[in-house]
C-alpha cells in the first residue's frame, strides 16, 4: 500500500492490527482526523448522493420516454461519480493512516522527485462510426431499433457525461458535439471513455410489461426477438460495488424501474494520444448482438484530444533579471528587464506594467527542449553566478547571459528553469506548441436538423415545365439555408456538381435504363473519419440529377451525423427517369414516380446510362467519376447495334446498349469528387428501381 | 406465367434458333431484353403477371436476325442454349446471350398466344 504522492515510503507492517483495520474499511471519523481535503470530497459525495436521489425520484415519476432516458443518464453519471469520490476518499484515508502509523518516515527530505505541472485536457468532437448491415440500412427492413447513447468521460476524479443521442439505423455515426475540459490533469493521465447505451423501444421499457406476459411474449416470439426482449426485461448487470482493496461502506445502487444504461464500449486515452488534430482510437466493445442495447459499432472512435499544460498557459516564474547585451561590449552593460517565463519563451519586458498592458516584450528568449541553460562561473564583481541560456537559431548558437541581484534569486530562477524543462519533458508533444482548446460556449439553440427520414419527405419540387429553372431555384434556396444554418466551413460541394450539370441537364429519356451489376465499392468518407474501405456496401451507379443531388446533399450537410452513406445494394442503381406520354409505364409508388410526373425530363446517368429512344444526344448528364473508376468489366464487351450510331462507349463507362441512335457521350466525364460523394449519398437515399433493358 | 415457389413451372414454348450476325467485331442478335430477378417487375409492360421477374423481349430490330428467326416482341425467354432464364439477373441473361464463342443461340420462348393456341386445340379434342 504505497502512496505515490507522498514522499513517505514506509509501509504498514503486514499483519498488523492497523492493516486489518484498513482492510475492513472501518473508518471512524473520531479516530482519524479529517483534513480539509477529506471534507471537500465528503461534500462532493453528499452532493452527488442528493443528485442521485433526485434522479431516482424523477425516473420513477416521469412518463415521457426521453425524460426517463435523461434521468437514467443522470443517474448513471451520479453513480459513477459517487464511486470515484468514494475511492478517492479511501485513498486519502489510507494515506493518512500510513502517515500517522509510520513514525520513522519523517525524512521528507528534499524533494528529489519533481512533480510535473498539471494541465488542462480537452476532448471534443467525439464520433463513433456504426456499421449497419446492408439490408438493415438501405432496405429499412425490420423494426427500427433505436438506442439512446451517451459517453461518460472520466479523468482522475473528474467525470463528465456528454449529451444523449438517439441512434437508429438511419445514422451512420454517433456524434457528440460536446467539448469536455478536464482542468487538473497530470501528464500521466488516463482518460477513460465509456459508451453507454440503452434500448429505447417502447415495447421494451423494463417494468412496463407484466412479467408473466413478458415471458409469454418472449417465448412466443422468434428467437432473436425473444432474446432481446428477455434481455431488456431483466434488470441488467448491476453496477460493480467492489472498490478494490478494502471496500468502504458504499451505498448500494438503487434499482429503479425504468431504462437502464449498459456499457457498450470503452477505451482509455493518455498522453500519447494527445494531438492537435483528429485521431482514431480503437474501442473495446462489451456486449454482443443478443443484448438489447447492442449497436453495430465499427470498432473505433474518432476524437480530438488536446492538452494545455499549465507551463504553457501560465506564468511559471517572473521577476527581475539583468540581461547582458548580446554583442560583446561593456561587461557592465546589463539591461534590467522584468522577465516572465511562460510557454516556450522567456519574455523580457522593460517594465513590469508592460506585462499587464499587453505591450510587446522587449525581447524574447526561447526556452524549449533544445535550449541549454547552465550556470556560469561566479562573476568576480558581484559574486553572483550568471545563467547562460543557449539556443540554436538556424545554424548558429546564440547565448544570452542573465543574472540577478542575489544568489537566492539566481537559485530560484535556476529552479524554475529546471522545473520548466521537467514539465516539458513530461508533457512531451503538448509543449511544442500551444494547442487550442475551445471552451464550451453557452448553449446555442441547436440548428434545426431535418427529420431523419427518407429524402422523399424533404424534397419539394413544384412541378413545372421548366425543370432546370425550378431546380436552380431550389438549389439557390437551399444554398442560402445551408449557409445560414450550418457551421460547415466548406460550401456545399454539390453546388459545383450543379453548375456543371446544369448545362447538360436537358436530357430526355423515354426509358428507364439502369445499370445493374456490381462494382467494388469505393468508399468515400470525409477526411475526418478514417474508416477503412471494406465497410461500405456495394456500389451502384447514379445519375447525377442536379436537383436530387442538391437536395440530398443539403440534407446531409445539415444533419452532421449522417455524412457517410454507403452504396445501395448492388442492383439498385439510379435510373434515368422518364415519363414519356407515349409509353405506358406502370407507376411505382416511389420517388421516381413522383419525379417522373415532372414532364419529360430525363436525368442523365453517369456515362453508363444510355438514353434510349429518341432523346437528343446531349442528354447524358455528367457522369460520375465513380463510373469511370468502377471496373465494370462484365460490361466492357457490350455489343451494340450497328444501326445505332451510338458509340456506346466500351470505355470504362460501361454503357449498356442503347436503343436509339444517339450518341452516347459515354465517355466518362470528369467530375469533382465532392459531387460524386453527394451523388452517392443521393443514391443511397433514393432507391428507385427500374426495369433495365439491354441490347443483344 | 408466374410461378409458385417450390412448384415446377410449365409453359408452352416455341423453339427459336437465331444465327448471330457479325457486325464488325460484334456478334449481334438484333433484339433487346428486359427484366431479371434484380429488376423491378412491376414496370414490365409485357408481362401478364406483374410479379414475373423473367426475361422478356422488349424490342426487335426489324430485319435483324431475331426478327427473321421469328422472335416476337413481348416473348418471355425461358432458356438460352440450355441455360435457364427464368431465375437470372439481367446481367446474367445478357451474358448468356452474348457469348462470343457461340454464333447461334437456341431459345425457348413462350408467349400468351401459344397458350391460347394449345388451349384451343385441346378444347376441340375432347379428352378420352
Amino acid at each position: 500500500m504505497f502512496c505515490r504522492n507522498q514522499t513517505a515510503r514506509a509501509t504498514v507492517a503486514r499483519g498488523s492490527a492497523l492493516e486489518m483495520e484498513i482492510r475492513r474499511g472501518k473508518f471512524r471519523k473520531s479516530v482519524f482526523l479529517d483534513t480539509s481535503q477529506d471534507s471537500d470530497i465528503q461534500k462532493k459525495i453528499d452532493h452527488e448522493i442528493r443528485m442521485r436521489d433526485g434522479a431516482c425520484k424523477l425516473l420513477a415519476a416521469c412518463s415521457q420516454k426521453d425524460q426517463a432516458l435523461e434521468a437514467a443518464k443522470s443517474l448513471q453519471t451520479c453513480s459513477t461519480r459517487i464511486m470515484a469520490y468514494m475511492s478517492e476518499l479511501q485513498r486519502m484515508k489510507e494515506a493518512q493512516v500510513m502517515q500517522k502509523a509510520t513514525r520513522r518516515s519523517s525524512d521528507a527530505g528534499p524533494m528529489d522527485d519533481r512533480l510535473p505541472c498539471k494541465g488542462k485536457v480537452a476532448i471534443s468532437d467525439l464520433r463513433i462510426p456504426l456499421m449497419w448491415k446492408d439490408t438493415e440500412y438501405f432496405k429499412n427492413k425490420g423494426e427500427l431499433h433505436r438506442c439512446a447513447v451517451f459517453c461518460l468521460l472520466q479523468l482522475g476524479e473528474e467525470i463528465f457525461d456528454t449529451d444523449m443521442v438517439i441512434v437508429d439505423r438511419t445514422l451512420t455515426d454517433i456524434c457528440f458535439d460536446n467539448t469536455i475540459v478536464f482542468s487538473e490533469a497530470s501528464p500521466g493521465f488516463e482518460l477513460r471513455v465509456e459508451l453507454y447505451s440503452c434500448c429505447s423501444e417502447d415495447d421494451y421499457s423494463a417494468g412496463s410489461t407484466p412479467r408473466k406476459l413478458a415471458s409469454k411474449l418472449s417465448s412466443s416470439l422468434g428467437r432473436s426477438a425473444g432474446k432481446k426482449l428477455r434481455a431488456a426485461m431483466e434488470p441488467g448487470p448491476c453496477s460493480p460495488v467492489s472498490n478494490g482493496g478494502g471496500a468502504p461502506l458504499l451505498l448500494p445502487v438503487p434499482s429503479v424501474p425504468g431504462p437502464k444504461y449498459h456499457l457498450l464500449a470503452h477505451t482509455t486515452l493518455s498522453l500519447s494520444h494527445v494531438q492537435d488534430s483528429f485521431r482514431t482510437h480503437d474501442l473495446i466493445i462489451s456486449g454482443n448482438e443478443e443484448c438489447s442495447y447492442w449497436l453495430p459499432l465499427y470498432g473505433s472512435m474518432c476524437s480530438r484530444l488536446a492538452a494545455q499544460p499549465h507551463c504553457m498557459t501560465q506564468q511559471m516564474m517572473s521577476g527581475c533579471l539583468k540581461v547582458k547585451q548580446q554583442c560583446g561590449g561593456d561587461p557592465q552593460s546589463w539591461t534590467k528587464v522584468h522577465a516572465v517565463l511562460k510557454g516556450t519563451s522567456l519574455f523580457c519586458y522593460y517594465r513590469q506594467e508592460d506585462v499587464e498592458a499587453n505591450v510587446e516584450p522587449a525581447f524574447t528568449i526561447g526556452i524549449n527542449k533544445e535550449t541549454r541553460i547552465r550556470a556560469s562561473e561566479k562573476d568576480p564583481l558581484s559574486k553572483v553566478q550568471n545563467i547562460c541560456i543557449s539556443n540554436h537559431y538556424g545554424g548558429e548558437e546564440v547565448t544570452h547571459t542573465v543574472t540577478t541581484d542575489s544568489r537566492e534569486e539566481t537559485h530560484r530562477w535556476m529552479e524554475a528553469f529546471w522545473q520548466h524543462f521537467y514539465d516539458m519533458s513530461q508533457w512531451k508533444q503538448c509543449c511544442d506548441d500551444l494547442m487550442k482548446i475551445e471552451l464550451p460556449s453557452p448553449r446555442k439553440p441547436a440548428p434545426i436538423t431535418p427529420k431523419q427520414g427518407s429524402l422523399y419527405h424533404e424534397m419539394v419540387i413544384e412541378s413545372s415545365d421548366d425543370l432546370s429553372s425550378t431546380v436552380s431555384d431550389i438549389l439557390a434556396r437551399r444554398m442560402q439555408e445551408l449557409e445560414l444554418r450550418s457551421q460547415l466551413g466548406t460550401s456545399p460541394t454539390w453546388m459545383s456538381a450543379f453548375e456543371e450539370s446544369n448545362a447538360r441537364c436537358t436530357g430526355r429519356s423515354r426509358h428507364c435504363t439502369r445499370m445493374s451489376g456490381h462494382s467494388p465499392c469505393t468508399p468515400h468518407r470525409l477526411p475526418r473519419s478514417p474508416v477503412s474501405p471494406h465497410r461500405c456496401p456495394q456500389l451502384g451507379l447514379l445519375s447525377s440529377d442536379a436537383s436530387l443531388t442538391s437536395d440530398s446533399d443539403s440534407h446531409c450537410s445539415t444533419s452532421p451525423c449522417s455524412h457517410h452513406h454507403g452504396w445501395p445494394e448492388p442492383t439498385s442503381s439510379y435510373s434515368l427517369l422518364s415519363s414519356s406520354p407515349s409509353r405506358l409505364r406502370p407507376r411505382t409508388l416511389s420517388l421516381d414516380a413522383k419525379l417522373s410526373t415532372l414532364r419529360g425530363r430525363g436525368y442523365g446517368g453517369g456515362g453508363t446510362f444510355q438514353c434510349s429512344c429518341q432523346p437528343p444526344p446531349s442528354s447524358l448528364l455528367a457522369p460520375l467519376p465513380i463510373s469511370s473508376r468502377s471496373p465494370r468489366s462484365q460490361h466492357s464487351t457490350q455489343t451494340t447495334l450497328s444501326c445505332s450510331s451510338s458509340t456506346s462507349s466500351n470505355s470504362s463507362s460501361n454503357s449498356e446498349g442503347s436503343h436509339s441512335p444517339e450518341s452516347s457521350e459515354g465517355g466518362p466525364f470528369s467530375r469533382p469528387s465532392p459531387a460524386r460523394r453527394s451523388l452517392r449519398n443521393l443514391r443511397a437515399r433514393l432507391d428507385p428501381r427500374n426495369w433495365l433493358q439491354s441490347q443483344v | 406465367m408466374s410461378f409458385v415457389p417450390g412448384q415446377p413451372v410449365t409453359a408452352v414454348v416455341e423453339r427459336i434458333e437465331i444465327q448471330k450476325l457479325r457486325q464488325g467485331e460484334n456478334l449481334i442478335l438484333g433484339f433487346s431484353i428486359g427484366g431479371g430477378i434484380d429488376q423491378d417487375p412491376g414496370q414490365n409492360p409485357f408481362s401478364e403477371d406483374k410479379s414475373d421477374k423473367g426475361i422478356y423481349v422488349t424490342r426487335i430490330s426489324p430485319k435483324g436476325p431475331a426478327d427473321l428467326a421469328g422472335l416476337k416482341i413481348g416473348d418471355k425467354i425461358m432458356q438460352v442454349n440450355g441455360w435457364d432464364m427464368t431465375m437470372v439477373t439481367h446481367d446474367q441473361a445478357h451474358k448468356k446471350l452474348t457469348k462470343k464463342k457461340e454464333d447461334v443461340v437456341r431459345l425457348l420462348v413462350t408467349r400468351k398466344s401459344l397458350e391460347e393456341a394449345v388451349k384451343q386445340s385441346k378444347g376441340s379434342y375432347p379428352k378420352h
